[in-house]
């Protein structure tokens, strides 16, 4: 483990990324890194809302038309290394919004979050449950801390 | 008497603040611009839209089975809200009339919920407040209720309790569920009095909080504001009060005068006592008998409309039913009327102050973006 990867080891920064799901997903994000349930801020786990400071980039909802922009541009500005967890069955493969007309493509939704970033690691789960969530974050923790 | 807040209209405006749409401040995307002058707010816009996945266009056509399951996806926060508006919408077309038991357990669900968004609404409030402790205090405090809604539904956040007819078998509550409720409402109650003795008596806080966001009880009318937010300038005014479905409780309808930050924090910590008073009125008489009643039909209906009091204010329901699939489906969430108020809240503040005054109507941008609304001034 070189100085780099140790020193990342120990500030781990999310950030959360809402493309317009319905709001169940990422209060439970939030709920489990604030919430002294689950607390992971006492795994050096953070959530930040810069994208510039982030590691992982947490992904909840479907990516409507008007988030597509954005969650490129977020993505991009993230450094190097970087992981992607895409969480929530929105974020895995567009929900209700995007499946329930069966073969008729919608065109409210861009997503899957796949189809516009690459991802490392997917939460399945209608709203993600906080135990799920921690586990997909640390699957996609070996990505960051072998990178140099 | 409060003054009504007005935009003041200037040939130049100095400064523009815009944030949005993703932005670390807020945590759900919308756009607001900040026109600022001498770090003074003298006009605020919020724009919506970004998330708008077009819920109602989806429901369109289909069965009214599934289009209720599908309201529930709305908000992820008071996704009970919309489900039971929804049912209770169809139950209203086809005349059905559910068993008492079925009434009384939506009920707890509603109240659980109502727990639980009134403690998000603390924890997000002390977050922007800048004090992480309270905010972890009310989370942990939520923590409560989620679970018992965990214990209900089977899940944390989407537990839909109620179907056409009644509740979902799953949500019959035994005398040991009953015993677990009981055992979280003295919890809760406990740990909502403990919040709000740390809270109030913390000096610091309350001066930050106090008379910052002032909205006066005309023009709120004016706004046609709901729920808490009216509530907290002085208008009691709760749809609990005159649905059939809360007729059996007991409770108190709590105001506050101010219509600021700090009456609004108040207001929503003063309302869990009396959801912990509908709760327990409801365990105890809570009738024997089926929780569900399948022996309707289905026949064709007109629009329908239907109106709930939820956690954040009013929320409108309405559809016609045409071979049993639903038609012309309309939603108004409590927010989309809040947003008046937010935008006028933030006007002759400091601009530090703005993000708190949007927060104290307590928005929620992903329910809300279903239609664009024009407000005149
Ligand atoms: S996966 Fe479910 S809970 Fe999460 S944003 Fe989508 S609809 Fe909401």
């Amino acid at each position: 483990m070189n100085l780099k990867s140790f020193s990342r080891a120990r500030a781990v920064h999310l950030m959360l990324v809402y493309t317009g799901g319905c709001n169940g997903c990422d209060i439970e994000i939030v709920n489990c890194v604030l919430s002294p349930k689950f607390d992971v801020e006492q795994y050096k786990v953070f959530l930040t809302w810069n994208p510039r400071e982030a590691d992982v980039l947490l992904v909840s909802g479907p990516v409507t038309r008007f988030n597509e922009e954005p969650l490129k541009k977020i993505y991009e500005a993230i450094p190097e290394p970087k992981a992607v967890v895409a969480a929530g069955s929105c974020a895995l493969m567009g929900g209700v919004y995007k499946n329930i007309h069966g073969d008729i493509p919608s065109e409210e939704i861009m997503g899957p979050v796949e189809n516009i970033i690459p991802v490392d690691a997917k939460v399945p789960g209608c709203a993600v449950r906080p135990e799920d969530l921690i586990s997909g974050v640390v699957a996609a923790l070996p990505k960051l801390l072998e990178a140099d | 008497m409060t003054e009504d807040k007005r935009p003041i209209k200037q040939e130049i405006i100095e400064t523009e603040v815009s944030m949005g749409t993703v932005h670390p401040a807020a945590l759900e995307p919308y756009r607001v611009r900040l026109f600022v002058e001498d770090e003074i707010v003298k006009d605020a816009e919020i724009t919506v839209g970004v998330n708008h996945r077009g819920i109602e266009r989806i429901m369109e056509g289909l069965p009214v089975e599934k289009a209720n399951a599908l309201t529930e996806k709305v908000c992820g926060i008071c996704s009970n809200a919309h489900i039971w508006n929804s049912v209770l919408t169809a139950e209203k077309g086809l005349g059905i009339e559910i068993p008492q038991r079925a009434n009384y357990i939506r009920v707890i669900v509603e109240e659980l919920e109502r727990l639980h968004s009134h403690c998000l609404y603390l924890a997000h409030g002390s977050e922007v407040l800048g004090h992480e402790t309270f905010s972890m205090r009310a989370f942990y405090l939520r923590e409560t209720a989620m679970e018992l809604l965990r214990m209900i539904g089977g899940n944390r956040v989407q537990y839909g309790a109620s179907i056409i007819g009644g509740v979902r078998p799953r949500c019959e509550l035994n005398e040991m569920r009953l015993q677990k409720i009981a055992d979280g409402m003295d919890t809760f109650e406990k740990g909502i009095l403990d919040f709000a003795d740390r809270f109030s008596s913390d000096p610091i806080v309350m001066s930050r909080i106090e008379g910052i966001g002032v909205i006066s009880q005309k023009q709120a009318k004016e706004l046609e504001v709901t729920g808490p937010c009216l509530r907290s300038t002085g208008l009691a005014q709760d749809l609990r009060t005159v649905m059939k479905e809360y007729e059996d409780f007991d409770f108190e309808v709590i105001t506050q005068d101010d219509g600021d930050v700090k009456s609004n924090i108040l207001m929503r910590v003063l309302e869990v006592p009396e959801s912990i008073k509908i709760i327990r009125q409801a365990i105890k008489n809570l009738p024997k008998g089926p929780i569900i009643d399948r022996s309707w039909e289905m026949f064709d209906c007109d629009t329908i409309k239907s109106y709930i009091e939820v956690p954040r204010g009013t929320l409108y329901h309405s559809y016609g039913i045409e071979d049993g699939r639903v038609r012309g489906s309309i939603i108004r969430t409590p927010s989309m009327t809040n947003i008046g108020a937010m935008q006028l809240a933030c006007i002759g503040d400091h601009i530090t102050d703005a993000q708190l005054c949007i927060v104290q109507c307590d928005p929620c941008f992903t329910c809300t973006d279903r239609a664009i609304e024009v407000i005149k001034i």
